[in-house]
């Protein structure tokens, strides 16, 4: 019974402090490298397989510590050097790139799998894989849907379009716009956007699905929601469509989640493994079949059904820039698309 | 030992309560000046700061005042009214606190995105806190002698106007604590605004963290919410006015007034319109979810699991917290001096931040002093505590306000020194009030994220925790289970603690 | 005639669920009477009061007050218009207001100079003319029935119904408490109805004397008469204290027989066997030489109380007889006395079972 384990784990701990001395994680500290300890941004249900995958096969056990990024960033800030953290599994590069002091420098080996412009420039971190901004479209009222952000002011689309006013791909996307465009062109694109009465969804899977049901003629939503719905209703069920981005057109924004290593991490050997194998063929094998992302290492097969990544030509843009969500958020909410 | 001397050791732990509470403001400390004094101001004085302040207070405000309007309502149908069918009632009325608010909110606003912003935040929160109210008004009102009633009624008042100036004016106490309980809350959630998309205090501080990366703007906002809570608690002892006695610790007394038609009819409309948005609509929209198509089956054991794990931690939590709040509840009452009314008022400061400041708060201690706890059980649960402790003071005070200082003198005369006239005549005594604030604190730890997500040992699995798994991937079928798993397992206290209530105000 | 009478009760009956409370309950309160009703505890004394009140709707009967009906099969007039006043146990005065805001709750128009001036007059009449800004925890729990009172006259009310008005106080205090309320009342003109269980209080302080026993009005009489000539075994025994005797009344019907000889009757009875009532200050101990002596026997216990004693005497046949007398004639345990009866006794015909 697992409940029972974590108590008698507290009361191992409490008899350990009375005694004064060691440190409870010691019994599985005996052999250095038989586990790895990941501070987890990306969810259970999403990683938990994989992370047994590579149990499976290095023989390292999988300490798993899942939160939300931004809050696991400030608990890696707060713990300092102390952290037990050797790992940390980034849903975005911005809570990476809040942490970078706390971490050690990649290896060129392990860098040089990606595209540079998908690893930190200070190389403390790498992007495992890639989410694509789209718009996701029914055929039936968006016979031709816009493919760039521009189309997207057309009046033809006032009060047809499906947002996620707090998803943070799409808050990374209107921070790339700021650093893309500048300031005042982000805030303009941004009142027109508001003016043509876009309809406020709570999650990205809502958008999709009121576009599949006809409520809205396009959303803006991640590429893989759609791939989700059709794994799990099949493809007869499913009407909408994505549509990728112009080349260039920051709309196509690639957000990455990634991953790096603690510099003061216990296990460096198993942390190392760790991200090896989230850059195997195992993990890009997991990517494609349970989360149809983008995998950035390089020559990787990418997820059935999705244009090749080479010819998306996402925006050129430092993923460390995107950090600067809170100016966005503060944006947003100035152009009244936040909050309410 | 001697009494003197006795209540000098149990003030002296009532300190050491509230000190426990306070570790939160360490970090804060640290934290929001680490890059300087400039910086921290420069944090603070915003014209947005201003704006946050005023749409915080009109939220905290709105709440408060719902939450007095409805809570007092409902203690007056489950005792004053007459109405039939007492325990049944309370507990319906109790029920919301199984709820956690981040899921009602997102229950209510999947099914009408349009009350998202404040209406929906203040609809959410107040239906969710105005049981915090209930309990102890509730509880005041049938202590209070039902002869005063009589009297003015024989001196030409009516029901509405007994209400207003004889039962009223007799438990603003109550109401008083109650309120303050919700302000703090209110201020402290984030679930609820969250969901509804309402820029507060909270919102904003967990974004400096999720989409900032910014600890210390986060520190210094949440400064600002301490500062809101001592002026809250300050306002709270300006407005609770006196305590009126039931008198000489003497029986409660039946009442034998009937109840009309017209009470019959307030008390109905009313308890439909407060419980079924309170209760039915969001148990019914969760319980919908479950229908939802999922690529995932659902994995009972899991579900089982994770129950267990709750319980276990709301458990530990709430006997935890029952232990370090009775000192101060003892001293808030018996105590006659001015320094033990303190350690009450200094476990309110901390009520108003956001749990996951309180967790960052624990990790930073915790890191640093209890290095072996980290990441263990020990400090999970200190950490939820220190949440809960206002909550756990202000329900067990009122038991100890019930056991007449007669009876203890009585038994001291016997023989009996301090610690067994404590155990085997004051206890005994406050044992249903103690159980109540118990279930209460256990509900409430069992809803309770940020500090379980962050401070749990690694690996360990709570419904809350289950539940924000699946809700941050969207797959609301999945959260289902756990969901109800949740209500279920939160309706069992809360069924003891209105049963409780209703037994206590029958006696 | 209907003039003097300030509350009338007919044939009023009343039922919790399944147990009748009351039965038949007939009652009039003349105006500037204070009229008791003694009642042992659970004899329907409190339900009365709140059917009088207006707080219980009697199942049957009628209630009038001045003449008014304000009970019976249609009538109906509810608690806060009927001119009814009441002073609680222990006063109940409202915790949270001053003793000023007290007295005038009950007065229409609170914020009137006429109203402080009836505040003032009744703070005067209760002797607390300075107490007024005082609140009620302040105050010692015979000031806080006074001021009580002082709220339930302010309104004038038709009737003043007082409930066990001092049970709460300790002996001393109820006494001159007792004393001051009777005058405070009959200063103001008030009429009264004095619920209590202790006959002492009944009959020291009431015009009118109602023995309430098991839910009917067993007697209805002046404090005298009632002690004197209660109509029934039951009403003497609850009133005062009793020494039981079996007799057998004479064919005159005018004396009786008892362990005691020949005992002259108050009143007639009818011939046969009786039980006899003689209250025990009818005694007297005498030396067992005296030839008066109606019987001769032992002492078995002695009780002082200050003022006086009673003394438990065994009197051949396994009779026991109570006496009370001075206490400084109290004889010693063991000793052999002889006894005496002054004045007239009252029997109450036994029907043979």
């Amino acid at each position: 019974m697992k409940p029972l384990r974590h108590v008698i784990a507290a009361i191992a701990g409490l008899a350990l402090v009375t005694s004064a001395c060691g440190n409870s994680n010691s019994s599985q500290d005996t052999d250095v490298d038989s586990s790895v300890t990941v501070y987890s941004g990306r969810s259970e249900e999403l990683v938990k397989g994989l992370f047994d995958a590579f149990t499976e096969e290095t023989d390292i056990a999988v300490n798993a510590r899942y939160g939300d990024s931004g809050e696991l960033a400030a608990l890696l800030l707060t713990e300092g050097s102390a952290s037990p953290a050797d790992v940390f599994f980034s849903q975005d590069a911005g809570a990476l790139g809040a942490v970078e002091d706390n971490l050690t420098e990649l290896p060129e080996a392990t860098l040089s799998m990606v595209d540079s412009k998908y690893a930190a420039a200070s190389g403390k971190w790498v992007g495992i894989t890639g989410r694509v901004r789209v718009v996701v479209y029914n055929p039936g009222l968006a016979p031709t849907p816009p493919a760039s952000i521009d189309e997207l002011l057309d009046p033809k689309w006032k009060g047809k379009i499906g947002f996620a006013p707090t998803n943070a791909s799409w808050q990374s996307f209107v921070t790339a716009l700021r650093v893309l465009r500048g300031e005042d062109d982000a805030e303009k694109w941004l009142r027109a956007f508001a003016d043509n009465s876009p309809v406020a969804f709570e999650k990205n899977s809502a958008v999709r699905d009121a576009v599949n049901a006809g409520d809205v003629a396009v959303g803006l939503v991640n590429h893989y929601y759609l791939l989700e719905k059709i794994a799990a209703e099949g493809a007869a069920a499913v009407v909408a469509k994505n549509q990728f981005m112009k080349p260039g057109d920051v709309g196509g924004l690639v957000n990455v989640a990634g991953a790096g290593i603690l510099a003061k991490a216990k296990h460096g050997v198993a942390a190392q493994k760790f991200i090896d194998f989230l850059q195997s063929e195992t993990a890009a094998e997991y990517f494609r079949t349970k989360t149809w992302e983008y995998i950035l290492t390089k020559n990787a097969v990418q997820p059935e059904g999705l244009p090749a990544f080479s010819e998306l030509n996402a925006p050129s843009i430092d993923l460390s820039d995107l950090k600067s969500l809170d100016q966005t958020q503060e944006l947003l909410q100035k152009v009244g698309l936040l909050t309410k | 030992m001697n009494a003197k001397r006795g209540s000098r050791v149990v003030l002296g732990l009532a300190f050491a309560s509230a000190v426990v509470s306070l570790v939160p403001l360490w970090y804060l400390g640290v934290q929001s000046f680490s890059t300087g004094i400039e910086s921290f101001a420069g944090e603070i004085f915003q014209s947005r700061t201003f704006t946050l302040i005023v749409r915080s207070v009109v939220l905290t405000s709105t709440v408060a005042a719902g939450s007095v309007i409805i809570g007092t309502f409902a203690a007056w149908v489950t005792t004053l009214s007459g109405v039939k069918g007492r325990i049944p009632l309370t507990i319906a009325f109790s029920l919301p606190l199984a709820l956690p608010s981040y899921l009602s909110a997102f229950a209510w606003v999947s099914w009408i995105p349009s009350l998202s912003g404040f209406t929906g935040a203040s609809l959410v929160l107040t239906l969710a806190c105005y049981p915090y109210v209930m309990l102890p008004v509730a509880a005041a009102m049938s202590r209070l002698n039902p002869v005063h009633e009589d009297i003015a009624r024989t001196m030409g008042r009516r029901q509405r106007e007994i209400l207003k100036e004889v039962v009223l004016p007799q438990v603003r106490r109550p109401i008083a604590s109650g309120a303050l309980l919700v302000a703090l809350y209110t201020l402290s959630d984030f679930g609820a605004v969250a969901a509804m998309r309402h820029e507060v205090f909270t919102w904003v501080i967990y974004g400096a963290y999720r989409a900032g990366f910014n600890p210390t703007r986060a520190a210094a906002l949440s400064v600002v919410l301490v500062a809101a809570a001592i002026f809250i608690t300050v306002g709270e002892t300006l407005l609770r006015g006196r305590h009126y006695s039931p008198g000489h610790g003497e029986p409660e007394r039946a009442r034998m007034n009937r109840t009309s038609a017209k009470t019959y009819i307030v008390a109905a409309v009313g308890s439909v319109l407060v419980l079924v948005p309170a209760i039915v609509i969001p148990v019914v929209a969760i319980a919908s979810w479950i229908g939802r198509t999922t690529t995932r089956r659902v994995e009972w054991a899991t579900v089982l699991d994770a129950t267990a794990q709750s319980f276990l931690n709301g458990s530990i939590t709430a006997l935890v917290t029952l232990a370090l709040a009775m000192p101060v509840a003892w001293c808030a009452v018996r105590n006659t001096s001015i320094m033990a009314r303190i350690p009450e008022r200094l476990s309110y400061l901390t009520h108003a931040l956001p749990g996951i400041v309180v967790a960052i708060s624990i990790v930073y201690v915790g890191i640093r002093v209890a290095r072996p706890w980290y990441q263990q059980t020990p400090l999970l649960v200190f950490g939820q505590v220190i949440i809960f402790l206002p909550v756990m003071i202000a329900s067990i005070r009122t038991a100890f306000e019930k056991t007449p200082r007669g009876l203890e003198e009585t038994a001291q005369t016997l023989g009996a020194d301090s610690i067994r006239t404590f155990l085997r005549v004051t206890l005994p005594i406050a044992l249903p009030g103690l159980l109540a604030g118990s279930a209460l604190t256990m509900l409430a730890a069992v809803k309770e994220l940020p500090v379980t997500l962050l401070l749990r040992p690694t690996g360990m699995d709570t419904l809350s925790t289950k539940i924000w798994d699946f809700s941050t991937i969207s797959d609301y079928a999945a959260v289902g289970p756990f969901a109800v798993a949740m209500l279920l397992l939160a309706a069992l206290p809360t069924a003891l603690l209105g049963a409780m209530s209703a037994l206590r105000a029958n006696r | 005639m209907t003039d003097d009478i300030a509350l009338e009760l007919t044939d009023v009956s009343h039922r919790f669920d399944k147990s009748e409370v009351l039965k038949s309950v007939t009652l009039t309160v003349r105006k500037g009477d204070i009229t008791a009703l003694v009642g042992p505890s659970g004899s329907g004394k409190s339900t009365l009061l709140r059917i009088i009140a207006g707080l219980e709707q009697p199942t049957r009967g009628v209630v009038r007050i001045n003449g008014i009906t304000v009970a019976d099969e249609r009538t109906w007039v509810p608690a806060h218009k009927r001119k009814i006043a009441l002073v609680p146990q222990d006063g109940a005065l409202f915790p949270h207001l001053s003793v000023t805001a007290n007295i005038a709750f009950g007065l229409t128009d609170r914020k009137s100079a006429a109203t402080g001036e009836q505040v003032k007059r009744m703070l005067d009449l209760v002797g607390l003319p300075n107490a007024g800004d005082l609140m009620p925890s302040e105050l010692s729990g015979g000031m806080q029935q006074r001021v009580a009172l002082a709220r339930a006259l302010a309104t004038e009310p038709a009737v003043v119904l007082l409930d066990e008005p001092f049970s709460a106080l300790d002996a001393g205090l109820r006494e001159s408490l007792r004393d001051q309320v009777v005058n405070i009342l009959h200063t103001a003109g008030a009429t009264a109805l004095w619920v209590t269980h202790d006959q002492d209080e009944a009959l020291s302080t009431a015009d009118r004397v109602c023995i309430l026993l098991d839910g009917h009005i067993a007697q209805s009489d002046d404090p005298v008469s009632t002690y004197h000539t209660p109509t029934s075994v039951e009403t003497a025994r609850f009133i005062g204290e009793t020494v039981s005797l079996n007799g057998n009344v004479a064919e005159t019907g005018l004396s009786v027989d008892t362990p005691l000889g020949s005992v002259e009757l108050l009143r007639h009875c009818a011939v046969g066997p009786a039980t006899v009532i003689v209250r025990p200050e009818q005694f007297e101990i005498t030396s067992p030489e005296d030839a008066q002596a109606a019987a001769i026997g032992r002492v078995v216990a002695t009780r002082y109380f200050g003022h006086d004693g009673t003394v438990d005497v065994d009197i051949p046949n396994g009779v026991r007889i109570t006496v009370r007398l001075h206490a400084r004639l109290l004889p010693a345990v063991d000793s052999t006395v002889g006894l005496l009866v002054h004045g007239k006794v009252l029997a109450f015909r036994r029907d043979p079972v």
